[in-house]
């Protein structure tokens, strides 16, 4: 029996998924970033307006689009400590109203005082707007008009300016704040959680350094991940731990060693005492042939060496690329 | 398993977001009797929605409340 033992760098096992599931916030952000490109000016300009004396903005022929849609933007000018209510109406080439949309906008403004500091307060909702679709082309008259202007509960009927801005084909961002944050998020957890991918067949923790289990793992084009955890007491004095894997195939025999130092993170008390050590190394195989083997791990020093845990797990993926170690039998 | 879940549901979030906001689910439909996914913006209401004939009335809350106005559209009582 051969054994043939190759180790490379792989991008092979990248969980592809995850990364086109980290693309999909990227598209909405440009499609927010885009979309302002995206509208065609129609009108944007000052208009004045009486109270109960609608005023035509322009007619336009509406045409029924998969993308986007009319979008009417007005905003009333008036002084302070005053509202407007205004409506935005469609109306039909016979002057018939096709629907139509009220905003209640105000502006105030005052002092305040508070522990001997004063300052002046305004706020102000001016802004109003509607988008607008069609099933079928229609001719539609656009028309602004002015229900009720005042200051307190006295009624004011002098004219009013408007500023109207009419876009077509634009399309609506307000879903996509929550799009690109929820995408974030769930594409974000993708990734942290690439490796839990795949099976574990084997979880082994022993009270010393030497944990050994056997069990029917690999094949082609499983990749097979092996991670050996260690807890060493507060006796604790290395810096680094030698971890030494064996694989043994189906008959017992030795058909892969290694050995390599693994950083031990030392937990201290306040006063400066070790506490406990921790150390992990992390291995990734292709054993081509899916057959029994046996793993064997060994740490020294040993004395320390509270508790080890071995652990291999069939199927896995990668986040990068990895070293991996291709071990063929025939 | 649960990697895929997440990377599904995200590309699916975000698919659903890029639709919307293109197919401009939340417009005004002129003329459709029901405006389900219809969503004010700024604050600024329907004044009223279409009765069966797809005729524009008024709802009392909003315009009639103003100034003279007198109450609007077939029905409202002139």
């Amino acid at each position: 029996m051969s054994v043939n033992i190759k180790d490379y760098d792989t991008n092979r096992f990248i969980a592809k998924l995850a990364y086109i599931g980290l693309v999909s916030p990227l598209s909405v952000l440009l499609t927010l970033i885009f979309s302002p490109l995206l509208g065609e000016n129609l009108i944007n300009k000052q208009i004045k307006v009486g109270s109960e004396n609608p005023e035509i903005i322009k007619e336009f022929t509406l045409k029924p689009h998969l993308v986007g849609a009319l979008r009417v933007d007005v905003k009333a000018f008036i002084p302070t400590n005053r509202w407007v209510t205004y409506e935005i109406q469609l109306l039909d080439e016979q002057g018939n109203l096709l629907g139509s949309t009220i905003k209640e906008a105000w502006r105030e403004s005052g002092t305040w005082q508070e522990d001997g500091e004063r300052g002046t307060w305004s706020e102000q909702d001016l802004q109003g707007g509607m988008d607008i679709k069609v099933n079928e082309e229609r001719k539609v008259t656009l028309v602004l008009n002015v229900l009720g202007y005042g200051a307190r509960n006295q009624e004011i009927s002098d004219l009013i300016t408007f500023r109207v801005n009419v876009q077509n084909g634009v399309i609506d961002t307000r879903h996509l704040w929550p799009g690109l944050f929820g995408s974030l998020i769930l594409s974000l957890l993708g990734i942290l959680s690439v490796p839990n991918i795949g099976k574990r067949v084997i979880t082994k923790t022993v009270e010393d350094s030497d944990p050994t289990a056997r069990e029917t793992v690999g094949g082609a084009n499983k990749l097979v991940r092996v991670d050996v955890n260690v807890l060493s007491d507060e006796t604790t004095f290395l810096k680094q731990s030698m971890v030494t894997l064996v694989i043994n195939n189906s008959y017992g025999e030795q058909i892969y060693k290694t050995s390599e130092w693994m950083d031990m993170n030392f937990k201290k008390t306040e006063s400066g005492y070790v506490e406990e050590a921790k150390g992990k190394v992390q291995y990734f195989f292709l054993l081509n042939e899916r057959n029994n083997y046996g793993f064997h791990v060994n740490v020294t020093p040993d004395a320390p060496v509270d508790k080890t845990t071995l652990k291999v797990t069939e199927g896995v993926r990668t986040r990068g690329q990895v070293k991996v170690v291709e071990i063929s039998t025939n | 398993m649960l990697s895929r879940v997440f990377s599904l549901l995200a590309i699916m979030i975000a698919a659903f977001a890029i639709y919307d906001g293109f197919r401009q689910k939340s417009a005004f439909i002129l003329g459709q009797e029901k405006q389900p996914n219809y969503s004010p913006r700024y604050g600024t209401n329907l004044s009223g929605g279409y009765n069966s004939d797809r005729v524009w009335i008024y709802n009392s809350t909003t315009r009639t409340s103003y100034g003279e106005f007198q109450g609007g559209g077939p029905g409202a009582g002139k």
